[in-house]
């Protein structure tokens, strides 16, 4: 029997590798569409840069959890540095290390799709059976549990100030409510790709290799005839010294929306349309924090459990809409993102347990001026993203500042502390209101950061307008689909896992009858 | 011009602007190769100056937290991608070397014969200046030895913060 998986790291020698479908990524697309299509009985064989590290390895640290389970050591950065993004890069992607948020997409969202791309998620085309299919594969229900104070007070404030707010519904199962989801799971509660369909396919069949790095894909006319991949060390940089060849009838990119528009570029694959490694969307970030007189711990309960959509949908639609969350607070993350050096600093970080934060994410890529980043490719080939902010962003980001500082105050907050270089800790709404509305906006002086990287392999009805098709299926290129959170034409106003598990489970179904037609 | 070589001439320009001095474009030959004993001396001085409040006020302590942080930074850079990794080791050649040009006037030629209140105002000074480059400068060092200090579980007593134990 054929070992199911291989780490290509222990490779002593070049290596040779078939199957009916490769998948190139394993995180929320790769991991459902290497369940979906080895239920159909395809051979499968399932490509990650990452490493297959399991619920024993996750000791619950940062220090082990960001260089060992995130691309860059979780300090990847945009271009001229100004945006930090976190970005899983472990067997199960994103989905290993994200804070189980599962929000299905916005009805908004689909109908700008429409009517910008031609894109028709309605009647036999409804995701509504695929949202229903992967909630229940995946255990995502509302979570039951109290929220944890951070969570608590964006709930109060919300109510205090008659704004929307909701419970989230999480992929978990059995969750001991430990607030450690970013650093991978460590009883298998949350269920990420990595405790679900990737053991399935495996028990059916798939193969796995961690550890490997996919560098060109070859193509003539209208196919992909093979890939070339290395293996990556222990730091998770590619070798040079070991080749790895792969063919397969059909080739599925999924290694995330940086990832895989980079692949594509170092293929030269073609590109008629020119939005490949385009329009490439960060849901940029802003970060707000409060200091309150009682407890907040922020680094126990559930991560994520309330929302806020008060603010995404403006009845302007001129106006960039946000959404509003809370983050999971660990030291590290922490010490990177508070404002200050030396004693000032010191003094934050010693009220990290009355620290409560509460972000807002940016709905980027629905205005002309929101038209993304720019995947490029460095000197070693590695992807480096381009996204400069508008003055149409950064007007969005103040009124965000300024919704969250009210918020804060008006769940009893004692001081309120924008995350902006030039902030300082504000006493009350009033205080903090002109003081926001006098910052400068610009980068590095705001920080921003993102946890959701979305588009650029886009998708579109007409080959003008995009990459793929609505399908996921190359518009060139006949046996290449792309499978993630790069084929979303825009960012999507809610946190993206479970858009790329229904937008991919259905991708599959329309896969497995094009190759039933076929064979 | 590179990136690399524009990131150094940024930098020099922006130091010869602060001090007043006019236009000058030194021809930095500074190495991209990691050089530990350069990178050890700029944190040795940094550190103290950013964790100011942060460390014990006893000597041997201190000391031992500030190894533990280098340690920490040395096992993480690798982690980072050869471009920054290249950057990074190049701002440590340079501080290393030729701090004076970076901001502040005076006979002191090495980070190390800074007050920690110099240091502080050295990378402020970047934080507060016009040229992107040294502000990137400033939160590149900021978030790097801010994380290594902070991801270590014996600093965190002040925080009061643990992880559960559940196995």
């Amino acid at each position: 029997m054929q070992k199911s998986h291989h780490d290509a790291s222990q490779f002593t020698q070049d290596q040779q590798f078939e199957a009916d479908i490769v998948i190139i990524g394993s995180g929320a697309g790769g991991g459902i569409a290497a369940e979906q299509l080895s239920q159909a009985g395809f051979k499968v064989l399932l490509l990650e840069e990452g490493a297959y590290y399991t619920r024993d390895d996750f000791v619950m640290q940062e220090r082990w959890a960001y260089p060992n389970l995130y691309q860059e050591g979780a300090a990847r950065k945009t271009r001229d540095q100004a945006i930090g993004i976190l970005q899983g890069r472990t067997v199960g992607g994103s989905t290993t290390v994200n804070w189980t948020t599962s929000i299905r997409t916005p009805q908004p969202t689909l109908d700008y799709w429409q009517h910008e791309f031609g894109l028709n998620f309605s009647g036999d085309n409804d995701l509504t059976p695929y949202f229903a299919q992967a909630e229940q594969r995946l255990n995502i229900h509302p979570w039951q549990v109290p929220p944890n104070a951070n969570n608590a007070k964006l709930q109060q404030g919300c109510e205090a100030l008659g704004w929307h707010s909701t419970v989230i519904n999480r992929n978990v199962n059995g969750c001991a409510n430990l607030g450690y989801c970013g650093m991978g799971c460590p009883i298998n509660a949350k269920q990420s790709m990595l405790v679900s369909t990737i053991p399935a396919a495996m028990a059916l069949g798939a193969r796995l290799i961690s550890r490997i790095s996919v560098r060109q894909l070859h193509w003539q006319g209208d196919s992909i005839t093979g890939l070339d991949a290395v293996p990556v060390d222990q730091h998770f940089q590619p070798r040079s010294d070991i080749r790895i060849r792969i063919t397969a009838k059909h080739y599925i990119v999924a290694a995330g929306a940086i990832g895989s528009p980079a692949l594509l570029l170092r293929s030269k694959v073609p590109n008629p349309s020119g939005r490949l490694g385009k329009h490439t969307y960060l849901h940029p970030t802003v970060i707000c924090g409060a200091l309150f007189d009682e407890a907040i711990n922020g680094h126990s309960g559930a991560p994520q459990s309330i929302y806020s959509d008060q603010f995404v949908w403006p009845a302007d639609r001129q106006q960039p809409g946000f959404k509003l969350e809370v983050p999971p607070l660990h030291p590290v993350l922490m010490a990177t993102k508070l404002t200050g050096t030396g004693e000032q600093h010191a003094a934050l970080m010693q009220q990290f347990n009355q620290l409560q934060v509460t972000i807002a994410l940016l709905r980027d890529g629905f205005h002309p001026h929101s038209q993304g980043g720019t995947v490029q490719l460095d000197d070693a080939q590695q992807p480096v993203l381009d996204y400069p902010i508008t003055d149409y962003l950064w007007q969005g980001m103040r009124q965000a500042l300024l919704a969250m500082a009210e918020l804060q105050f008006a769940a009893g907050a004692k001081q309120v502390l924008p995350i902006h270089h030039d902030a300082k800790l504000y006493n009350s709404w009033p205080e903090a209101k002109v003081a926001i509305l006098q910052l400068s906006m610009q980068a590095l002086k705001q920080t921003v950061v993102s946890a959701h990287v979305m588009g650029g392999c886009n998708m579109s009805a007409s080959a003008t307008k995009g990459v793929v098709d609505q399908n996921g299926r190359h518009h060139q290129l006949q046996n290449l689909s792309v499978f993630d959170g790069s084929i979303l034409p825009t960012s999507l106003g809610a946190n993206p896992q479970l858009t790329i598990y229904a937008l991919v489970w259905r991708n599959c179904q329309q896969l497995i009858s094009s190759l039933a037609q076929k064979a | 011009m590179d990136r690399r070589k524009f990131i150094l001439t940024g930098i020099s320009l922006g130091a010869a602007a602060s001090l007043g001095s006019g236009l000058a474009i030194w021809g930095w030959q500074h190495s991209l190769a990691p050089d530990s004993s350069n990178r050890d001396l700029v944190l040795s001085a940094l550190l103290p100056a950013l964790l100011y409040g942060a460390l014990p006020e006893e000597a041997t302590l201190a000391a031992a937290e500030l190894d533990r942080t280098k340690i920490a930074i040395s096992d993480f850079l690798p982690f980072l991608p050869l471009r920054q990794q290249q950057e990074l080791n190049q701002l440590f050649n340079l501080l290393a070397n030729r701090v004076t040009q970076l901001g502040l006037t005076g006979h002191v030629n090495t980070l190390a014969d800074l007050s920690i209140n110099q240091r502080l105002q050295l990378l402020n000074q970047w934080h507060d200046s016009y040229l992107a480059l040294l502000q990137q400068a400033y939160h590149g060092l900021r978030e790097l030895l801010y994380g290594a200090y902070y991801g270590q579980s014996e600093h965190w007593q002040a925080l009061a913060y643990s992880a559960p134990r559940f196995r």
